[in-house]
């Protein structure tokens, strides 16, 4: 019981909260001392609540006077809480329910409280006056903590939850209809509170030509029918003049208080909005879908996860709403008059919009608990089949990634200098993946494809360049949330399967809860000059998805998943990565079809068909090129080829070799140089190949086997061998090794037995080694035929220059050099239809030499 | 074994017949000179290195080290980006290595379990990617979309799975009794825990063996730095050493950036473009040899199980 007086002190720190500051007075010096010294320090919640306006000297600027706001709010919030607080000192969990209804109803007055005064001192009037302070959060932040308190006290204490799950099935604290009623009752509640005004608008007589007009102006407006438009009915009132004198009546009085006249004008600046204004769908569809909900739960035989699930989107509705609708930035100054002129506080905040919210939210966890209480299955309810209930979770977070990667994101740009939507793009959680922005959003068009945004530089209005860097901000912020949803639903899902309970559920709150934020980081950071953002359907979708994954993995049970696909699952990261690094490059082979352009997506470059595998035959220059590049592929991979005897040789007379140390010394520096980069190799050729200070000239001088000085290594002639010779150099130590140790394995008494019958030597090697190591000559021989047309590049690329290129360049350097090498990108079709002939050349001498292998020797090599 | 027994016959007193005699001195020489041939070049450029520089740009230095001198390693480690280029190398050598030999001995260890659902099917998925490549501009265009541009970790992260690590620990592990692991398995030890306590102390060897493939691959790759890292961060030093190879004209002048006026006066230490690249190629090869030694044992082991294929 100690425990539940903490809520008390809550609800103290809150009531006394209300005598601090909660809108501390700021006079920029732009307004002079004169007028400063008019205003008090700071104003306290509780002067707001009590005094209302009046609290501000309107004695001396009386144009303070149009301004209005509820302070009431505040002070019925901590009352509210208060309430609670003491209802929960109660043992009764009844009366503890209450209390947790009372903590709602104070959280909604709270926010809207906090809202409307914020609202207000950061509107482009006040701005240089009034600043909100951290104080007016603390009922806000109170009624959230009692909330969650009060529900955590519900279930009960430790020792009671020990007891009763002790004593059997745990009684729950209503019965499953009374559950199911409230549910319904909270539905309705929230259509009631959407049908209730949001906020009443107030111009003072005095503000139009006309109190006739004003009073026309004067209006209060719910959620429903700011959804169906009403919004902006306003918009005709400037078709009537009405707002004509505005800067010569209150107003403008206020002018010089803003710093800034011009701005004060902007604001009047109303639009003629082209059309009707969009009806607010996703409000229109919370109140269908609560209606819904209310007529669901009280069907008594109905399934009760429908209207839950109804209730949950309804609530998540409501909540993106209530921001919308109720608050305002710069960015809202041409969306609507009825905003302007709430942003000016010319009007009162109802708390019915966040109560709608609350009282949705409500019918939400009714539902759940009704399904937690029932002692009967429903359709699909936990209770009698827990073990389905994983799979239920697992598919609704498939869905949701699912969600996270379709569009996510809708970005609505203005035209420059115009109060008007000139594009409308979304992006999509897979393109924000990339962190970069794709061109659709760095580079808006308007829909008749006409450029946005131009280069050159202009005030106020965003430059192209300066629009690209905002949007590959805004996508990378929302392409981390992305990849951190992804990864804490993946892990979700494998903590689900692994019947990690509580893992599971952490894991999927986490990816709501970075979802909710990627849609708050969306609208607030899209600047406001260059349009707004919001989530399309997706991203609201994806949010109840996962909140009932982490519902269903609640209740699913803790049996560990079958052997078979936990194994899977330790699996699948690698065959991600295999995926992402073998069989993802695959589909770039589709460049080989295009006319490939840089920069541009697949779907609008050019369809070329098989232009370019034809071109490799018919046009001249390339078949040049590629008869000469395939010449000196075959002739060095050839040479090589002719070889690959030799390391089998070498290691047969390195048998022969008696003493231990000189053979393993052996072994060990000639297996060295194959342990070096080309890069290293080539310096060493370059060293001692040097044309008049490297050894060799020097040796080749002095031996008087040339007569002057010779260009050994910037000179075509003998490409091919020298190239030999450096790979034989540096691969026949290492290729040897292979052979060495197949020769160990060939049994003693072979070697006994033919001396017995007079063998010698040169026999001994003829007639016992060396046919013991065909086999693996054999082999090595294949899988080398079959790579002939791998030959790398590195060897060739370090020896290149000017004056051998015609000859060195094999295949691999020559598709190098003509693309990336170059800078250019009008080959990288070319090169990779290049690429695919050669995977599909060494995939068919693969399997022939395979094939070859399995019919001499009966024995795949592959 | 059959040397030590073809000794002890030879020495039992077998004649050793003229022919055979002629045969020992001609195969003695012949691989005397090949492992000279092997040896000498990093002989010669490491005298070259710490011979004096004007002998050096003369040709002067061809068998043995001529006014010694070590202020070449000196000035090469103060060119910048040289000692970047070391950490980065290292970073690389260590990080890759111990991503893509844990990777394959991980994902050697599971596809060793029949129970896998699907077992075969991934297995060949992965063992197939070793024969055919996308080629490479799709390759680069994959890796460029994934972000991995300028970035360290492709030097890194790609190879978590190398199918051919994947079938050498296979392989090993299917050779090793499985008592120990059933036993490990009824004492009520996860996959994990059999993995880490039981596998991995038997796979070793192998895994010493791929530890140095790896890591020798990692340290002398420089191709991946030249297409990936078009901005020039994160260069390595066989990078650089090709970079430097290429690029006589840019090289002289960060020598002469690089060189203070007191060691300008000095002809026999002064550094040239010939000096540089020679002590760079030097820095790159001296871990090598360092290492080489102690990991030289483990070769043939990796190389016949390599030999028996999965």
């Amino acid at each position: 019981m100690k425990k539940r007086f903490g809520l008390l002190i809550i609800a103290l720190a809150v009531i006394a909260s209300l005598f601090l500051p909660g809108l501390s007075i700021y006079v920029h010096s732009q307004l002079g001392a004169e007028t400063a010294a008019l205003f008090p320090a700071s104003v306290s919640t509780w002067q707001m609540a009590v005094h209302g306006v009046n609290c501000l000297p309107v004695d001396a600027v009386s144009a303070l006077g149009v301004i209005s706001f509820s302070g009431w709010l505040a002070l019925g919030a901590a009352l509210l809480l208060a309430c609670s607080a003491v209802l929960s000192l109660s043992a009764n969990r009844k009366l503890n329910g209450v209390g947790v209804v009372l903590a709602g109803i104070s959280l909604a007055l709270a926010v809207t409280f906090a809202i409307q005064i914020g609202n207000i001192s950061s509107s482009l009037l006040f701005k240089l006056m009034f600043t909100a302070q951290a104080w007016i959060y603390v009922p806000v932040a109170g009624a959230i903590v009692a909330l969650v308190y009060e529900a955590l006290l519900l279930r009960g204490t430790k020792e009671e939850r020990a007891h009763l799950s002790l004593s059997g099935q745990r009684p729950p604290l209503l019965p499953e209809n009374t559950w199911r009623l409230l549910m319904g009752a909270a539905a309705l509640a929230a259509i009631v509170c959407m049908l209730l005004p949001v906020y009443s608008i107030s111009v003072p007589a005095t503000l139009t030509d006309d109190p006739a007009d004003a009073a026309a102006i004067n209006r209060s407006t719910s959620l429903i029918s700011a959804a169906l438009g009403e919004r902006d009915m306003l918009n005709s009132y400037k078709a009537d003049g009405r707002f004509s004198n505005v800067i010569s009546g209150d107003i403008g009085q206020l002018a010089p208080y803003s710093g800034d006249e011009t701005n004060i004008k902007g604001i009047f600046q109303i639009p003629q909005q082209s059309g009707t204004q969009k009806p607010d769908t996703m409000l229109i569809v919370a109140a269908a879908l609560l209606a819904l909900t209310a007529v669901l739960s009280f069907l008594r035989k109905a399934d009760k996860w429908f209207p839950t699930s109804l209730a949950t989107l309804a609530a998540i509705s409501l909540v993106v709403s209530l921001v919308n609708v109720l608050t305002m930035s710069d960015a809202d100054m041409y969306t609507g008059v009825s905003r302007q002129i709430l942003h000016l506080g010319l009007g009162t905040l109802m708390p019915f919009a966040a109560l709608a919210a609350i009282a949705a939210a409500f019918s939400m966890v009714c539902g759940v608990l009704c399904i937690r209480a029932a002692d009967a299955p429903y359709f699909v309810n936990p209770i009698p089949k827990r073990s389905q209930l994983r799979l239920v979770a697992v598919v609704l977070a498939v869905l949701s990634v699912a969600c996270i990667l379709l569009p996510g994101a809708n970005l609505s740009f203005y035209n420059p200098g115009k109060n008007k939507v000139g594009a409308t793009r979304t992006l999509s959680g897979l393109q924000a993946l990339s962190l970069s922005a794709p061109e659709s959003i760095s580079h808006p068009a308007s829909d008749k494809g006409k450029t946005l945004y131009g280069e050159t530089e202009k005030e106020g209005v965003m430059n192209a360049g300066q629009v690209e860097d905002a949007m590959n901000g805004l996508t990378r912020t929302f392409g981390l949330l992305t990849w951190a949803a992804l990864a804490l639903t993946a892990a979700g899902i494998v903590a689900v399967l692994m019947g990690r309970r509580k893992a599971a559920i952490a894991l999927f709150l986490g990816a709501f809860a970075l979802r909710a934020l990627s849609w708050i980081m969306l609208m607030t950071g899209m600047p406001g000059a260059l349009g707004t953002a919001g989530g399309t359907l997706y991203l609201y979708i994806s949010l109840p998805l996962l909140l009932f994954a982490a519902f269903f993995a609640n209740n699913a049970n803790e049996e560990t998943l079958p052997k078979k696909y936990k194994l899977f699952l330790m699996m699948l990261p690698f065959l991600v990565a295999v995926f992402l690094f073998a069989y993802l490059p695959l589909y770039g082979w589709s460049y080989a079809f295009f006319n490939y352009k840089f920069g541009i997506p697949l779907n609008q470059q050019e369809f070329v068909g098989l232009k370019w595998f034809t071109e490799m035959f018919t046009n001249p220059a390339n078949r040049e090129n590629i008869v000469r590049v395939l010449k000196n592929t075959f002739g060095m991979s050839g040479l090589n080829l002719l070889t690959s005897w030799m390391p089998m040789i070498f290691a047969v007379f390195l048998n022969e070799i008696n003493n231990t140390r000189f053979k393993k010394s052996v072994q060990i520096f000639t297996t060295l140089p194959n342990f070096i980069s080309w890069a290293l190799v080539f310096s060493f050729a370059m060293c001692m190949f040097a044309m008049d200070t490297g050894i060799f000239s020097k040796f080749m001088l002095g031996i008087g086997a040339i007569k002057e000085p010779v260009v050994w290594l910037n000179s075509s002639s003998h490409i091919w061998l020298k190239m030999w010779a450096w790979s034989t150099w540096k691969g026949l130590g290492w290729g040897a090794i292979m052979y060495l140790a197949a020769i160990s394995g060939i049994p003693v008494e072979l070697y006994e037995a033919a001396r017995v019958d007079g063998a010698n030597r040169w026999h001994q090697m003829r007639y016992i080694t060396l046919p013991s190591l065909l086999p693996t000559f054999f082999v090595l021989l294949m899988l080398s035929i079959s790579n002939i047309l791998n030959n790398g590049m590195e060897q060739y690329l370090v020896f290149q220059n000017p004056m051998n290129k015609q000859t060195i360049e094999v295949l691999d350097l020559y598709v190098y050099n003509i693309t990336i090498a170059s800078g250019g990108t009008t080959l990288y079709s070319f090169a990779t239809a290049i690429g695919i002939l050669k995977t599909i050349v060494s995939v068919t001498l693969l399997f022939s030499a395979n094939f070859v292998s399995k019919k001499l020797r009966g024995e795949s090599i592959v | 074994m059959s040397k030590a027994n073809k000794i002890k016959i030879d020495s039992k007193g077998m004649e050793l017949s003229k022919g055979d005699i002629a045969f020992n001195i001609v195969n003695y020489t012949v691989f005397a000179l090949i492992t000279l041939a092997c040896v000498f070049p990093f002989y010669y450029l490491f005298i070259n290195t710490i011979s004096d520089n004007e002998l050096v740009r003369l040709g002067q230095i061809q068998l043995y080290p001529r006014g010694i001198h070590f202020q070449n390693y000196v000035e090469v480690l103060k060119i910048p980006g040289i000692v970047d280029a070391l950490f980065v190398s290292v970073a690389r050598t260590v990080l890759g290595t111990v991503w893509t030999v844990g990777g394959s001995a991980i994902l050697g260890y599971l596809v060793t379990k029949q129970e896998m659902w699907l077992r075969k099917v991934w297995y060949r998925l992965i063992v197939i990617t070793m024969y055919f490549s996308a080629g490479l501009i799709p390759w680069y265009m994959n890796l460029r979309m994934l972000g991995f541009m300028d970035n360290f970790w492709v030097y890194v992260i790609p190879g978590l799975v190398s199918p051919y690590n994947v079938i050498l620990v296979k392989t090993f592990i299917e050779g090793l009794p499985p008592a120990l692991e059933e036993s490990a398995t009824l004492d009520g030890a996860g996959y994990m825990r059999v993995f880490f306590s039981v596998i991995m102390p038997l796979i070793t060897p192998i895994l010493a063996t791929l530890c140095i493939f790896s890591a020798v691959g990692q340290w002398n790759a420089f191709t991946d730095t030249m297409m990936l890292m078009p901005s020039g961060k994160y260069y390595t030093l066989q990078f650089l050493l090709y970079k430097y190879q290429n690029e006589a004209s840019s090289l002289a002048a960060l020598v002469r950036n690089t060189q203070d006026s007191s060691s300008l006066a000095n002809v026999a230490t002064k550094q040239t473009a010939l000096s540089v690249r020679m002590t760079v190629a030097m820095v790159a090869t001296f871990p090598i040899l360092l290492v080489y030694p102690f990991f030289q044992r483990y070769f043939v082991k990796g190389i016949m199980i390599g030999a028996v294929k999965g």
